[in-house]
């Protein structure tokens, strides 16, 4: 028994002796093979590792375009005004980790020093979360209970001379409401919020005699993994008298920019595999043309097909696995100039990248040796031995 | 004739219209040195091949120690080559990158387990003990077929097939491989050996004449110079 075990690490000495040797001899072929699985494993890994991390990263880029998400009061129920609680219960059905940023919103009109405006009531944290695309001179409120502070839309406070710092008076002729508040930011967004004032959601309330009240709620919402439609329907359906609607231009088009992408990149995955492929195809068939005497004295000594089918895979595995080692650390470091390039931030290591390069790469190269190791098993001894 | 290790019956080799042997008989005892002369494509090499199991005959029988070897599979056949059969060629067919130990070792590995201790016996024998890990490519051609005549005998095989195994070497190299077969045959050794060489096949018990595929005369090795 010991003689066996012995016998058998003595053949496996021997086994990995030629291995080694047949590999160190053919170092040109070894390394064209090694560096197409290196190249391959590189791209796919760079893919992968953006594909994986795409969704954040598109969803961070295209929230820049707002919300993609409505809660209000219906229009049928003859007011648009909705109560904050109900409002807040339907945002709740969101899982939070969904949740980019949502803040509602409370209108009315105002005097201010020079002339009425729009004042609407926020939650400033969530409108920062949900608008990034925003431009403030100044700063954004940051504290929920400041209630001595705004941020004016650019259009009004030119046509009301204010500036940051500058005291506003509002002034609400229906409840008699009159504050006094500071200019913390002036925000230019290109849309009609450039002519509005704003303020705390719970200050609006009081200026306009409507606490505890909202329009509506503003969300911004991860698409990605997200039945959108579905969570509207479930909202709906739970909260009939609110209006709940995706904001499909938005939420659809980062949907699909999203596959469109992904489906890109798996055909330049598929286009890059398919090359690695037949490159490493052909270097192998030269290999076993270059080996035919070799392989026919194998067989003629006593080798079976086996044994020759066993030290074709082998070396190709030996070389497609460093190959894929090596390409996928030169694709992590592909993607994070990809990364920075395209997002300005790093693509995150992800273990699922692993697999994904891992196991078509190392099937490619298997594929690859396929009709190499058939031509190698189809040797004929007698015929290759006796050639000059 | 001691017992007949070896044994063809109407043997006939086609390879598509041409008739490469044409229902050769031969039979070889053990222990004995044959050679089979004869012209270029009289068959001497096919006949070779259907006797080392790497090709099967057209028509007729192969007998191999009792064993209808015709008839046997590929698989089969490669383990006929591994147990019984050792081989010389004409070219050595050394693996260019193994050293001569290496190629040595190599016919153990296929054959069951390597020992380098034997594997260099072998060597020594051959009067190669000193070049074992000298590559093909640093040996003269001398000193590889020393190399693969080690090959070949490493398993101890029943027989000992060689294809012209002096054809490439030179005068001094001639006559130490033709020693190392004297001695083969002094130990007892059936060797079956392919030759141009009158000298070679002098010191054989018998010698085959092939023409055209068919046996055409037989005779004793010292004959050899006037067949």
């Amino acid at each position: 028994m010991a003689g066996d075990k012995s016998g058998a690490r003595t053949n496996t000495w021997m086994f990995l002796l030629i291995l080694w040797k047949s590999l160190k001899v053919r170092r040109s072929r070894v390394f064209i093979t090694f560096f197409s699985i290196m190249i391959g494993a590189a791209i796919i890994t760079a893919l992968s590792s953006i594909y994986f991390d795409i969704s954040t990263k598109m969803s961070r880029e295209l929230r820049a375009y707002g919300a993609n998400f409505f809660i209000g009061q219906k229009d049928s129920s003859g007011s648009r005004i909705a109560e904050a609680r109900e409002i807040e219960d339907a945002l709740a059905m969101v899982p939070q980790d969904k949740v980019i940023g949502a803040s509602p919103y409370l209108y009315g009109v105002v005097r201010l020093d020079l002339g009425n405006a729009v004042l609407a009531g926020v939650d400033f944290a969530g409108l920062r979360r949900l608008s990034p695309y925003w431009q403030v001179e100044g700063r954004w409120i940051v504290v929920d209970f400041d209630d001595a502070s705004c941020m004016v839309g650019k259009t009004l406070a030119k046509n009301m001379e204010l500036k940051v710092g500058s005291q506003v008076t509002v002034i609400r002729n229906e409840t008699g409401f009159q504050r006094k508040l500071t200019v913390k930011g002036i925000v230019e967004t290109g849309q009609a919020e450039d002519e509005q004032i704003f303020v705390n959601l719970a200050l609006a309330g009081r200026i306009l005699g409507q606490e505890g009240k909202v329009n509506h709620v503003m969300a911004s919402i991860v698409t990605e993994g997200t039945d959108i439609d579905g969570l509207a329907s479930r909202m709906q359906n739970r909260f009939p008298g609110l209006d709940v609607k995706p904001i499909r231009k938005v939420s659809y088009s980062e949907g699909r920019i999203l596959e469109k992408i992904k489906g890109l990149m798996a055909l330049i995955a598929f286009i890059v595999l398919t090359v690695t492929t037949l490159c490493v195809m052909t270097t192998l068939i030269a290999v076993v043309s270059e080996r035919t005497r070799e392989i026919g004295l194998m067989k003629a000594i006593g080798a079976d097909d086996r044994g020759i089918v066993l030290q074709f895979l082998t070396e190709i595995l030996v070389i497609g696995f460093a190959g894929v080692l090596a390409g996928m650390a030169m694709g992590f470091v592909l993607a994070q100039i990809l990364g920075k390039a395209v997002f300005g931030s790093a693509i995150s290591f992800r273990f699922a990248v692993l697999p994904v390069t891992l196991i078509p790469s190392v099937c490619a190269s298997l594929l690859a040796a396929a009709l190499p190791v058939r031509m190698a098993v189809r040797i004929v001894p007698a015929q290759v031995l006796k050639e000059e | 004739m001691e017992k007949i290790v070896l044994e063809t019956k109407d043997l006939t080799k086609r390879f598509g219209s041409v008739t490469s042997l044409n229902r050769v008989n031969m039979q070889v005892g053990r222990g004995e040195w044959v050679s089979i002369m004869g012209p270029s494509g009289s068959g001497k090499t096919t006949i070779l091949n259907i006797l080392s199991c790497l090709d099967i005959p057209t028509e007729g029988q192969y007998i191999l120690d009792g064993v209808d070897a015709s008839a046997l599979t590929e698989r089969e056949r490669v383990v006929v080559r591994r147990e019984k059969i050792g081989l010389i060629f004409q070219q050595f067919h050394l693996i260019p990158y193994l050293s001569a130990l290496e190629n040595v070792m190599l016919a153990q590995y296929y054959h069951s387990t390597i020992d380098k201790w034997d594997a260099t016996e072998a060597l020594e024998r051959v009067r190669m003990g000193h070049r074992i890990a000298h590559l093909p490519s640093q040996l003269s051609g001398g000193e590889q077929q020393r190399v693969c005549i080690a090959r070949a005998l490493i398993n101890e095989p029943a027989i000992i097939l060689a294809d012209e195994p002096t054809g490439n070497l030179d005068e001094a190299n001639e006559k130490i491989v033709l020693d190392i077969f004297r001695e083969l045959r002094e130990e007892g050794r059936t060797i079956v050996l392919v030759t141009h060489n009158p000298e070679m096949a002098e010191f054989s018990d018998r010698v085959v004449r092939l023409h055209h595929g068919r046996v055409e005369k037989e005779g004793v090795g010292h004959e050899t110079k006037c067949v």
